[in-house]
């Protein structure tokens, strides 16, 4: 990989409390993420993955390393406001009571985005439509979706807000194929915009990824497309 | 006709406790009866309520007659300590700093509440006046106890219940006040509804307890009303004060610096 990398992360450490003691999740951690690319990481149940993007996303309590985007140190950039530029999609994405269009404009509520204008109602309902929830108006309220429509407007949510990475975690795990495959177009339809993906998968493989890495014993592996 | 003492209260003796006994005595053998195995603490109670409550009478008559405003003092951190341990006890999964919470957020009503109350309503001659302070403070810091220990408790399992929408919350760049706040609401509605409720059926329902024991004690009842109306404005207050205080003192020890919240797999052990 030549040039700065849009994401870098170097000897990232993470433990958690196993049944014999503790238990090095990340057992320093290199990964390097360039513009424009998609990343699967795979790996069996248990072996870390989410703890991975969790500390990708500065979400993780107690882990170390360095962490910098487009060359500058996450030091010098605030939790919050690193957490809009690298995005994560929890593996179980909760949504706050109240209608769709509420969620999907939530981001610009919150304090770290001031000033800044929230999506036209018009975006949204492309938006919606965009992810095959075409027959999901934005006033409807948010306890009468399915998981499947609560993943995606979920994932839409995350995506509105326009991260520089993003972070998924399984997203398409409760999802039939034909909204997988709506879920894959949107994250390829990212990727080519200049935005960049880590993806964690278990169920399905992204046929456009651009990079595959194995999670195993707490070590990140590159494998071979 | 028995004898009535000087304020106009008839008093009790030897004999009449032992008959208030017998009743518990009573409840105690339907317990045993029926194998609800509640004896054994009703017993304990029993022998807690007079040994307490004895003491307390020895301490008060002993402290109205030598009063000094140290002694006074001390008696309400006495009294505010306890509060805390009983707050600590009943929020089982709070984390650690919540005594200390606890401790500030009952100082600061039941001082500022009891004080205001003696110098500007009740206006005693002394300022540690111990025949009004320790009685009003005992309220004010009991009442609010209550209203703590439940907001405390309250506030920590909703944050638990809400990890994963407050996760989602985190990831798109909230704070920890903005993922906490919908736990902060639930938290302080569960603390100050009992009062509000309690407010709400004084003189309907039931005759408040303090209004009944001066009636009891030979007070007219409309001047007994009016004490019973600035008790409960002044427990409302140190409630919904107090409450208040201490879920802004606490809700944010469950957060990292960072902003993350702590799931249960990170926390140190319980306070």
């Amino acid at each position: 990989m030549s040039g700065t990398p849009l994401l870098a992360a170097r000897d990232i450490y993470a433990v958690r409390e196993g049944d014999h003691g503790p238990v090095a999740v990340l057992d320093g951690v290199d990964f390097e993420l360039a513009a424009g690319t998609l990343a699967e990481v795979v790996g069996p149940s248990g072996s870390g993955k989410t703890t991975f993007l969790l500390a990708l996303a500065r979400l993780l309590p107690g882990v170390t390393g360095e962490l910098a985007l487009d060359g500058a140190s996450a030091d010098g950039i605030a939790a919050q406001t690193w957490r809009t530029r690298v995005a994560l999609l929890p593996q179980r994405p909760a949504l706050v009571p109240g209608t769709v269009a509420d969620n999907l404009r939530l981001p610009w509520t919150l304090k770290v985005r001031h000033g800044e204008q929230p999506p036209a109602d018009a975006v949204l309902a492309d938006a919606l439509a965009g992810v095959g929830l075409v027959d999901v108006a934005p006033g409807r309220d948010v306890c009468r979706l399915s998981v499947g429509q609560i993943a995606r407007i979920a994932l839409l949510r995350v995506m509105l807000a326009r991260p520089r990475v993003l972070l998924l975690d399984e997203p398409d795990a409760s999802l039939d194929d034909a909204s997988a495959g709506e879920v894959a177009r949107l994250t390829a339809a990212f990727v080519a915009e200049g935005g960049s993906v880590v993806r964690v998968s278990h169920v399905r493989a992204d046929a456009s990824a651009t990079a595959r890495y194995r999670l195993a014993d707490g070590r990140l592996e590159a494998l071979h497309a | 006709m028995p004898d009535v003492t000087p304020g106009g209260a008839i008093p009790i003796g030897a004999w009449e406790l032992a008959i208030a006994t017998v009743f518990v005595l009573v409840a105690g053998g339907l317990s045993l009866r029926m194998g609800l195995k509640l004896e054994r603490d009703l017993a304990i109670a029993t022998v807690r309520t007079y040994l307490q409550l004895f003491a307390l009478g020895f301490v008060l008559r002993w402290v109205f007659v030598n009063q000094t405003w140290p002694i006074v003092l001390a008696l309400l951190g006495v009294m505010v300590v306890a509060a805390a341990r009983v707050v600590l006890k009943r929020a089982g999964n709070a984390p650690p700093g919540v005594f200390g919470s606890s401790v500030v957020a009952m100082a600061l009503t039941g001082f500022t509440v009891t004080f205001a109350v003696t110098a500007l309503i009740v206006r005693v001659p002394v300022w540690y006046e111990a025949r009004y302070v320790l009685p009003i403070a005992g309220m004010v810091i009991g009442n609010s106890m209550t209203g703590i220990a439940l907001a405390v408790e309250r506030l920590f399992a909703d944050l638990d219940a809400r990890s994963a929408e407050m996760l989602g919350l985190a990831a798109l760049g909230a704070g920890v006040w903005e993922c906490a706040r919908p736990s902060v609401r639930t938290a302080l509605t569960a603390g100050l509804v009992p009062t509000i409720n309690s407010m709400a059926a004084a003189g309907v329902v039931f005759i408040p307890g303090m209004m009944t024991g001066q009636i009891l004690a030979g007070a007219d009842p409309l001047e007994a009303t009016k004490y019973q109306i600035v008790v409960m404005l002044m427990i409302a207050a140190a409630t919904s004060i107090g409450a208040i205080a201490s879920v802004m003192l606490m809700y944010r020890k469950r957060f990292t610096e960072d902003g993350v919240y702590l799931e249960k797999g990170y926390r140190e052990p319980a306070a």
